[in-house]
This record gives structure tokens, C-alpha cells and sequence, in this order.
């Protein structure tokens, strides 16, 4: 047993480490140490500068601008990128829409839309919620009707992230009301400014906007946007939500997360004291390293061991629900140790996104949508005992 | 990076699980439990022909010359067994002290007995003052001409009333009773005057014993201060990788158990299985159990390769996630059991007593949480 790196993985480590010390813009790895998360500009920019180098989705095939790159190095990647802090690629476009294409999409489909993804040329949004599907997501309602060469689309998802800077939503529509709930569904590609679509804030818990509500009201959509057969919608959903197994642990988010509360707390003072020196704190943060390291070690085992992880079906669930706890255990630690001082309602834009114990305050309160967007923490646990208490000996 | 284990590895473990299958089912372990030697010689005879207690004496003195790593798969069936033969305190705690003293004839016929499984040494360090201090020693050793006498209370010496060998540390050089410098290590024929052995159980059926040193003779092992916190932290290492490992195998008792019983109950006309609180408690159990044995590999390696702030981190990481979790997933076991988790005929009970024996031994999760919240101040 051995849980080094291999040379080859030191290697391409320390490139990494290289590259990230070169290439990223300081302005960005600020605002990102001091916790806010990377706006649009930042996302796009840094995306571009990985693309350069063909990490923007390095796990793609080199055909379609990735790498080929395999999970290990994958997560070498991610890892380095959270700690530096640096954005990570945008999920929508590479984690989630881009796999489908390849699996599921035309060649036309592809050629267009695949450069456009990693290279942040397009910004994708998810428009899988409705109002009356959140976790039974294929109860979902909103419908196209095919009329010709085109699909009219009315109805109305929520929970869009970043839907308000998106140009396009990968949507899934009912095609068809019949027999069983998943066959009826559609996935389909839609340009955000076609006419008949509205986009609504929605002020989530830390005063901010990231979430929106998308109407759709008549809205033609080009048939040859449908990606997959109509009506096999559910399958890219669930190739979707499943196919991503390097990043559900989020690792190296944590572990930059925690230096960080470290960082604050060995400068924050009370009554005159470093708070690290308060010795209840700082074992609080030995547990969270402690549990960090496991899920470490889990995710590796995960991806490369032949033991029971790789077995379990369900398995990402594991990592899913203990990376969740963790990030939300450090959120709700860094906001304890800036305290007092993150009660003042700060703007997160110009002069005062500068200040330390903005961001603190801000985004524990958002920490708390981790828990429930991506298949709530209950749904996880269902999945993982639907595995262990009826199909496993 | 490789988390497989080696050919020989498995097939130690295959027949080890047999073995313990066959002579260590729950009604069986209770029988030994009951014993008036607490434990099996019949049992540690036939792990002794596997190999098993050898795995980690040098191949010079009989043994394989193995790593903890070559143990792990045995240390978490026994773990799983709730097994009680003397592996702990011989096979691992008094194999790696003596295998890192200075050579000698008692050494060398020390460790070719446990080898052989014929001989049982006990490691007699902790002292009740010291509680979850590493290094606390207030034993003295004396020396008048040429021979070591030494005066003080080991406690929670574990097998200590079945060993004919004792390893004591003791202080040589006088100092605080928890500095690192002015430690030796003595070997102590356990029936020699001076010695008083007063044998008892822990809370998981465990043999244990307080041992007393009134003036008893003792051979030195290690005089050299350098050299002894070396064997002390080296053999602490072992042990917290070896209590993590046997803590992980009762977990995972535990957790079988309770997926067993949530299949098999039936309460308001259908399968306790069925309810949700009840699955979700079962999908905790197994996220706990899988980052317990994702850190037992991690301290299991660490504890072979220990020397670095890094291998010390690793342990101490180890036995946090261990401590606190082996508690909870055993909590849940005997939750979903109800009042029959309750009771010492069954088995799920015994998980807890053993993860929170194991917890308690070569400091608790809250001693090794405090240790490194004061290396974070200092910067490690």
C-alpha cells in the first residue's frame, strides 16, 4: 500500500504549481482568498488562460480541445486549482453539458458547440428545477410542443444559477405526457435570447444573486437543438448527474478553505489574543483536516482501488454528502472566526468586497444551498441505503 | 499510489478470516471471554502457524521481517472478531520495541518467542498520572553496580498478567516526568520479586493488567535516551495504527450487524428496513466507516515509514476520525438494534466497548485533536 504520488504525478504536480504561479491574474486569487466566489469575468478569463495550455477540460478528448487527461491527473489539476485559489472551469459548459454532447449529440452538434464550451465563448446555465420538481426532478412540466422544424417551449424553471450571465440553457422539456414520467422528457439547447423568455433575480440568503427564475412563454427553439432522441432526455440527465466522479469530494476546496480559517484566525484577535491560541478552536480545525484527509484518501480509493468504493454502487454519494458537511462545517467556522466583525452588511462589488470579514459573513449562509442543490444531502442518503440495505449482501 | 494489497497479504487474510470463523463466532468468543485466561492458546497457537505472530519480528529472529501494512488486513479481521489472543500487546507492541533495541541474547530469545507464539511480552509504559500523555514516565530506574532496579506503576498494560516478559520505560536520568530526553527501556522478568501483577479485564473483555515495580530487577533493553524515545514513539506509532485498524474491523461488525437486523426485523407489519431514518442512519454508518478505512490505510503506512511530522500527523489524524466515528457508527448500530443492542449477549454492544477501549488506548481522538490544534499555532 502506498499513497504517494507517482514521480510522473510529482511531476505534472509541480507543472501545475508552475503554471498557476505564472498564469494567474493576482486580482483574481485575492478576491478568491478573501472568499468571494469568481465573477463571470474572472471565470472567463482564467478559462482561457487554461485553455491556452488545454486544461480548460482536460479530461476531453484532444479533438474537442481537452487532453485526454485521466482522473489522477484530473484531480491533481482541480486540487492545485482550489488551493492556488484560481476558478475552476465552468461546470455547466465542461463538467455537465460537454460529456453529454459527446455522448449524446450530433457532429454538427459538437463541432459547433464543444470549442465554444471550453473556451467560455458561450456560458451555459442548467435549466433542469421547476417549481414543482426539485428533487423528483422527472415530474418536471415545462413542455415543447415539436411544430415543424422547430420546438415552442412554454413554461418555467427556477434555481438557475448564473442563468442572468448565461447566453444559453440546457434545458430539459416534456415532449411527451405519456405512460412513465422519465420517457416523455427531451433535452434541449436554448439561446437565451430568443423572444418570449424572461429571466428573474432571485435573492438568495446571503443578500446576493446568483439564482434566477426562467419563463418560457412560446419560445421557439430550432429542432436541430435537440440533443439525444426525443424523449430520451432523462438518459443525458442521468449520464449527467452521474458521469462526474474527480470533482464531487471537492478536496482541495476544503483544504484552501481551512488554511484560510487558519490564516484569519492566528490574525484575529480577542481581548488582545491570536483566536488560534484558543485551543477549542483550533481542535475544531484538526478534526475538519482530519476528515479532509479521509476524504482524500476516499476519493483516491474511489477512483483507483478495486475494494469496496469501487464496488458500491452509489458510491459518489459518500463523497458527496462528507464534501458537502465539510464545506459547510468550514463556511460556518470562518464566519465564527470573523465574528462580530462579519455582521455589517457589506457590498460585494468596488471598495468594501475588499474588506476581510465580508466575505466570511456572505457566503456561510450560501454554503447552506450545498447541501441541497446537485440531489439534496436526504437524496444522497437514499440512494446510498436503496444500494446497502436492499441489493448488497 | 496503490491501495491493493500484495498476493501473500490476501492469503493471510483468507485464512485468518477462516480461522477466526471457525473458532471465533460470537457465541464462541464469549466462551473465551469467560475463560480464567481471558483468551485462547489454542487459537494463538494456530495464528502463530500462519504467521501471524511473527509478521513483524526480523526474519534473523524467526519471523518475516513484515510491515504493519503486511498486518493491516489481520489486525482488522481481529478488530472484526473482537478477538482477545494477545496480537496488540505482543505481535505488534513488544515486537516493535524489541526489534529497535539494542541486539542481544534476551532480545534475540525474546523475539524468537513471540515469533514462535511460545513467548508474550507486554509493553508496560502508560502511568495512570500521565492520562493521555505520551511520554509521561515516573518510573525510575536505579543502578547499583551493575545492575537496574525499578520503582513505579504501569497501568493498562495489556496481557500484562499473561506475559512472562515485561518492556518497561523508565526514567533514567530523572527530569520532568513527561520530557522526551532521560528515557530507558528495561526488560523485566515478570514472576522476579518486586513485581506485582494484578490482572483485570478492560471493558471489552480485553486482559490487561496494573503492573507494580517495588525495587524489581531489570535488564537494560536501551540506555541510550535518543534510542529509547525512538523505540517509545515508534511503538506508540505502531499501536495507534494497530488500535485504528482493529477499531475500523469492529465498525464494520457494527454496521453488517445493523444491515442484517434492518433486513431481517419486522416492527408494524413490515421490514424496519423500510424506514427512512433508519436507512439514512445506515448511510451515515457507511460514510463513516469508509473514511475510517481510507485513514487506517493512511496510519497503517504512516506507522511504517514513521519519523516525519508528516507520519506523526497522519497518526494523530487517524486516531481523531477513528475515535469520533468508531463512537458514532456503533452508536447507530446499537440504535437500530433497540433493546437487543442493549444486551451483552449480543454482539453489536461489544463493537462499541471495543472502539472506545481502542479510542482510550495511545491517546483519545480529543488528545490527539489537541495535539495538533498546537502545532497549527506553531505553524506545522
Amino acid at each position: 500500500m502506498d499513497l504517494s504520488l507517482t514521480p510522473g504525478q510529482q511531476a505534472f504536480r509541480d507543472e501545475v504549481r508552475r503554471f498557476i504561479a505564472q498564469r494567474l491574474p493576482d486580482d483574481i486569487r485575492t478576491r478568491l482568498r478573501l472568499g468571494h466566489p469568481p465573477t463571470k469575468e474572472d471565470t472567463v478569463r482564467w478559462q482561457r488562460i487554461l485553455n491556452e495550455r488545454g486544461w480548460a477540460a482536460p479530461h476531453w478528448p484532444r479533438a474537442y480541445g481537452g487532453c485526454d487527461m485521466g482522473q489522477m491527473e484530473r484531480l491533481i489539476l482541480m486540487d492545485e486549482l482550489y488551493r492556488a485559489p484560481a476558478p475552476i472551469p465552468q461546470v455547466f459548459n465542461v463538467g455537465m453539458l460537454g460529456p453529454v454532447l459527446m455522448k449524446f449529440g450530433t457532429e454538427q452538434q459538437r463541432t459547433h458547440f464543444l470549442p465554444r464550451l471550453v473556451n467560455l465563448d458561450l456560458w451555459f446555465c442548467q435549466g433542469f428545477s421547476e417549481p414543482g420538481s426539485g428533487s423528483d426532478l422527472a415530474s418536471l412540466r415545462t413542455a415543447a410542443r415539436r411544430e415543424g422544424d422547430h420546438y415552442v417551449v412554454n413554461g418555467q424553471k427556477i434555481w438557475t444559477t448564473t442563468a442572468h450571465l448565461a447566453d444559453w440553457v440546457f434545458a430539459l422539456v416534456r415532449t411527451d405526457n405519456g405512460a412513465r414520467k422519465q420517457n416523455g422528457i427531451s433535452f434541449l439547447l436554448i439561446d437565451l435570447r430568443t423572444p418570449g423568455i424572461t429571466i428573474r433575480p432571485i435573492t438568495s440568503i446571503d443578500g446576493q444573486h446568483h439564482l434566477n427564475e426562467v419563463f418560457f412563454d412560446e419560445v421557439k427553439v430550432p429542432a436541430e437543438n435537440l440533443v439525444g432522441e426525443e424523449g430520451r432526455g432523462w438518459d443525458c440527465a442521468k449520464f449527467l448527474l452521474t458521469n462526474e466522479r474527480t470533482g464531487i469530494a471537492n478536496v482541495g476546496l476544503c483544504r484552501e478553505r481551512l488554511d484560510y480559517a487558519r490564516e484569519l484566525a492566528a490574525r484575529t484577535t480577542q481581548g488582545g489574543r491570536s483566536l488560534l491560541q484558543d485551543g477549542k478552536l483550533a481542535a475544531e480545525m484538526a478534526v475538519i483536516d482530519a476528515e479532509i484527509r479521509a476524504l482524500e484518501i476516499t476519493n483516491w480509493r474511489f477512483l483507483l482501488s478495486p475494494d469496496t468504493a469501487q464496488r458500491t454502487p452509489g458510491f459518489a454519494s459518500v463523497l458527496k454528502l462528507k464534501g458537502v458537511e465539510l464545506q459547510q462545517e468550514i463556511a460556518q467556522l470562518l464566519q465564527r472566526i470573523a465574528g462580530p466583525a462579519a455582521l455589517r452588511r457589506r457590498d460585494h462589488r468596488g471598495e468594501e468586497a475588499a474588506h476581510w470579514a465580508g466575505p466570511p459573513g456572505m457566503r456561510y449562509f450560501y454554503s447552506r444551498a450545498a447541501s441541497i442543490y446537485g440531489g439534496t444531502s436526504e437524496v444522497q442518503k437514499d440512494i446510498l441505503s436503496k444500494t446497502i440495505v436492499e441489493t448488497l449482501p | 499510489m496503490n491501495f491493493e494489497l500484495s498476493e501473500e497479504q490476501v492469503a493471510l487474510q483468507e485464512s485468518v478470516t477462516r480461522l477466526l470463523a471457525r473458532h471465533y463466532g460470537f457465541e464462541q468468543r464469549r466462551r473465551i471471554a469467560a475463560s480464567d485466561e481471558g483468551w485462547a492458546p489454542a487459537v494463538w497457537s494456530q495464528l502463530a502457524e500462519l504467521g501471524v505472530t511473527g509478521l513483524l519480528v526480523p526474519a534473523a529472529n524467526g519471523g518475516f521481517g513484515g510491515s504493519l501494512c503486511d498486518m493491516l488486513p489481520v489486525l482488522q479481521a481481529f478488530g472484526g472478531a473482537l478477538a482477545l489472543e494477545p496480537l496488540l500487546s505482543s505481535a505488534v507492541l513488544a515486537a516493535t520495541a524489541l526489534k529497535l533495541a539494542d541486539p542481544g541474547a534476551q532480545r534475540d530469545e525474546l523475539l524468537s518467542g513471540i515469533a514462535a507464539g511460545t513467548g508474550r511480552a507486554a509493553w508496560c509504559h502508560d502511568e495512570a498520572d500521565g492520562r493521555h500523555a505520551p511520554l509521561w514516565v515516573e518510573t525510575r530506574a536505579t543502578r547499583d553496580g551493575a545492575d537496574w532496579k525499578l520503582d513505579g506503576i504501569k497501568c493498562t498494560v495489556l496481557h500484562g498478567a499473561q506475559a512472562q516478559a515485561l518492556l518497561v520505560t523508565a526514567r533514567i536520568a530523572g527530569g520532568a516526568p513527561d520530557a522526551p530526553e532521560g528515557l530507558g527501556l528495561f526488560l523485566v522478568e515478570a514472576d522476579s520479586p518486586g513485581v506485582g501483577i494484578d490482572g483485570h479485564r478492560l471493558m471489552d473483555d480485553s486482559p490487561a493488567a496494573e503492573v507494580r515495580l517495588e525495587g524489581a530487577a531489570a535488564l537494560p533493553l536501551c540506555l541510550d535516551g535518543e534510542q529509547a524515545l525512538r523505540i517509545v514513539e515508534s511503538t506508540l506509532a505502531a499501536g495507534m495504527a494497530a488500535a485504528c485498524a482493529d477499531s475500523v474491523g469492529a465498525m464494520d461488525s457494527a454496521y453488517r450487524l445493523a444491515l442484517d437486523y434492518m433486513r431481517t426485523r419486522k416492527q408494524f407489519g413490515r421490514f424496519i428496513g423500510e424506514n427512512q431514518a433508519l436507512r439514512h442512519r445506515a448511510a451515515e454508518m457507511l460514510v463513516s466507516l469508509e473514511m475510517c478505512r481510507s485513514m487506517v490505510v493512511a496510519a497503517t503506512v504512516a506507522a511504517d515509514d514513521f519519523g516525519s511530522e508528516s507520519s506523526r500527523a497522519e497518526l494523530q489524524r487517524a486516531k481523531i476520525m477513528l475515535g469520533r466515528h468508531g463512537r458514532t457508527v456503533c452508536h447507530s448500530g446499537v440504535q437500530i438494534h433497540g433493546g437487543i443492542g442493549m444486551t451483552e449477549e449480543y454482539a453489536v454492544g461489544h463493537c462499541l466497548r471495543r472502539v472506545v477501549v481502542m479510542d482510550q488506548l495511545f491517546g483519545d481522538a480529543d488528545a490527539h485533536a489537541a495535539r495538533r490544534a498546537a502545532a497549527f499555532v506553531t505553524g506545522g
